[in-house]
């Protein structure tokens, strides 16, 4: 390819890229060297970045102060896991309708979707709360599970309809023609062909459940058993101080899944996979 | 086995009829190749053939049964799409196999069918390949190995060549003759290049909006156009239309008046009046330069020199623009008037409405029986 940008035009990119990074990463690696400091040390006056002292023990001493911290942790994966698989046994169902029946209503319907998604969960909080009593749900992996994936499902399917929209038409006709049903077509060839797509949507519903499943467990959950990683971290706030070092060490390891997961879906987002099928 | 009948079929889409009230016989082994300008209604017709399109009214029989409600299998069908339509994430083996899947035949008939059918395509070098890693024709083939594996009645091809280059669309069009005569199944085939339909076809079905033009052999299309979008449309460069008037009518046929002043007798059944305003049909290989007593004066605007043969473009006084086709090493200058003969055994003639006044000639004298028969 051509090299199209002139010298102050790249540095104005690389600029605007280190400011966006720092930005961002910034607070990971605040956390993480608050984690390699001793506690009494945390709030040293001057500040400096790398000290003598630092050392990993914050993260052997994190599972003693909170013996629990490997089951909430759990609990943080299992959630998320939940979630994204209820999420997705949703989603794709119904954005293979979305894209491929037209029915009366059909446009309102995915309009109506979209629009619950700007409301927002927070809004609905006391609503969904009284459900839940009723149900009784209440205290329970369900209740977090639920609004969870319910309030992923709407953009699941907007993202999902628009990968199922670029699977070409022929294909499905090309398999009705030979004898497939619907369900055999969707099973054999648009699921395996969108399955970047389906990666995609499974990610970022597993990142939104993890990020998410704080304030439904703080409202919808009261047996500690059951928490999810960030409720448990408050168990690292005593009666006198907090235990920042150990904390931020507990944080760090309890982002881990959602990284291993990440690495673990996206080799099969692979781009062309679609190569192939049709004439371009 | 594989004879096809429309009868009365339309299709509407909301107001719009896109296929008007159509009938046509398809026999057994026949080779038909619809051809029209774009959005003339072919994939149309065919996919409605196929089932993939509802019938808005009449009914589509094969082989005595209306298969109006059938689905596609059912209907002793298959079809190769316009794209190619492969399951990029199967090898060539499974996607050619996918209609046996479906059937759940077992896996030894599945490999030996698929063997075959890559064989006849020359494709088994490549099974264990996927779509992705194909050329344009290989895919195309592995297209038409997943339609012949199942041994249907009828195959369906929708411009199945079109995204070819030339060298190997004609490679192609060989090959699918070939197949052709080895499965002796009946083709129907969609294009809108006229040199796949005269070249590949038994049968020519020509259609203009949704509206089937004429149907007949390739030779009968060309040398007996029924009307004059037919003739403009059968064979390449197309036909020079020039208006004439009419003479006389004699026992020969129709005497009319060229443009330059001339007058040639065109031997066809039917009568004209004098006076009548007809079109005179010449096609562009039928003009030879040098004088004659049916003779047009043209002078070259555009010169395309194709080594064989030249083709020329140029106006004619009163009468517009023609074509001809000329010798290859025919001394020609640009702008300089000439005179282009013709015969009139040659010549079609059309009635002010465009309908072909029929031609004495016979179709039978041009062709003899195949040497296997
Ligand atoms: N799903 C549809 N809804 C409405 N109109 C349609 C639909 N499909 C086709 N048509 C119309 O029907 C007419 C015939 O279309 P068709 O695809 O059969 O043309 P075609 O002869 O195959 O053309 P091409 O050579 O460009 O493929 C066109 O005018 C098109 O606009
Ligand atoms: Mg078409």
């Amino acid at each position: 390819m051509i090299d199209k940008y002139r010298w102050y035009e790249k540095l104005a990119i690389y600029a605007g890229m280190l400011v966006f990074l720092t930005f961002i990463l910034a607070p990971f690696v605040e956390a993480f060297v608050v984690s390699l400091r001793p506690l009494d040390q945390v709030f040293r006056v001057p500040y400096r970045f790398i000290t003598d002292d630092m050392s990993f023990s914050a993260y052997v001493t994190m599972w003693e102060s909170v013996p629990r911290l490997g089951r909430y942790i759990f609990n943080s994966f299992f959630i998320s896991c939940c979630v994204t698989l209820l999420a997705l046994s949703c989603i794709i169902p119904a954005a293979y309708s979305f894209s491929r029946f037209s029915y009366k209503g059909r446009d309102g319907l995915l309009g109506t979707f979209l629009a619950i998604n700007m409301v927002g969960s927070a809004v609905l909080i006391i609503p969904m709360y009284k459900l839940m009593l009723n149900l009784g749900l209440l205290n329970s992996y369900f209740a977090m599970v639920l609004p969870g994936a319910a309030f992923s499902v709407p953009t699941g399917i907007f993202l999902m309809r628009s990968y199922f929209l670029r699977i070409p038409k022929e294909l499905e006709e090309a398999a009705h023609v030979d004898g497939a049903s619907r369900i055999y077509t969707l099973w054999r060839v648009i699921l395996p062909v969108a399955l970047p797509g389906i990666m995609v949507v499974a990610i970022t519903t597993f990142i939104s459940a993890y990020a998410q499943q704080f304030l439904f467990a703080l409202i919808f959950n009261s047996n500690s058993d059951l928490h999810p990683l960030p409720m448990g971290l408050y168990e690292f706030f005593g009666r006198q101080r907090i235990i920042w070092n150990e904390l931020m060490a507990a944080s760090l390891v309890g982002i881990t899944p959602v990284l291993l997961v990440y690495i673990f879906l996206q080799r099969y987002i692979v781009a062309g996979l679609t190569a192939g099928a049709v004439k371009e | 086995m594989g004879q096809l009948e429309l009868s009365a079929v339309t299709k509407s889409f909301g107001s719009a009829q896109v296929i008007k009230p159509t009938d046509l016989t398809i026999d057994e082994g026949d080779f038909v190749v619809f051809v029209g300008p774009s959005g003339c209604g072919k994939s149309t017709m065919l996919r409605m053939i196929a089932g993939l399109e509802e019938i808005t009214t009449g009914t589509v029989s094969i082989d005595g049964t209306v298969v109006n409600d059938l689905p596609p299998v059912k209907r002793g069908i298959s079809m190769v799409f316009q794209s190619y339509a492969l399951y990029p994430h199967m090898d060539v083996f499974e996607n050619i196999a996918f209609p046996l899947r479906v059937a759940r035949m077992p896996q030894a008939e599945v490999d030996e069918r698929v063997t075959k059918a890559a064989n006849i395509l020359k494709l088994d070098q490549r099974l264990k390949h996927r779509p992705g890693e194909l050329s344009g024709g290989q895919r195309q083939r592995v297209a038409i190995g997943r339609a012949i594996v199942r041994e249907p009645q009828v195959f369906l091809f929708d411009e199945p060549l079109s995204n070819l280059d030339a060298a190997l669309r004609a490679e192609m069009r060989v090959e699918l003759s070939r197949l052709h005569n080895q499965l002796g199944n009946t083709m129907i085939y969609v294009t809108h290049d006229q040199i796949e339909a005269m070249t590949m076809a038994t049968k020519i079905v020509v259609l203009r909006d949704g509206m089937i033009e004429q149907v007949g052999s390739p030779l009968e299309l060309f040398h007996m156009p029924k009307n004059k979008f037919v003739a403009g449309f059968i064979g390449n460069p197309n036909m020079n239309f020039i208006e004439v008037v009419c003479e006389t009518t004699t026992a020969e046929g129709v005497r009319v008046v060229l443009p330059g002043g001339g007058s040639v007798t065109i031997p066809v059944e039917g009568q004209a009046a004098a006076g009548d305003k007809m079109t005179l049909g010449i096609r562009p290989d039928d003009l030879r330069a040098g004088a004659a007593e049916a003779c047009l004066t043209m002078a070259p605007e555009v010169i395309e020199r194709l080594g064989n043969q030249t083709v020329l473009h140029g106006n004619i006084a009163g009468a517009g623009q023609i074509s001809a086709v000329v010798p290859g090493n025919l001394p020609i200058a640009l702008d300089a008037p000439m005179d282009l003969g013709f015969d009139g055994l040659q010549a079609h003639l059309f009635d002010a409405q465009g309908v072909a006044l029929p031609r004495r000639i016979d179709l039978s004298e041009m062709q003899l029986p195949d040497a296997a028969e």
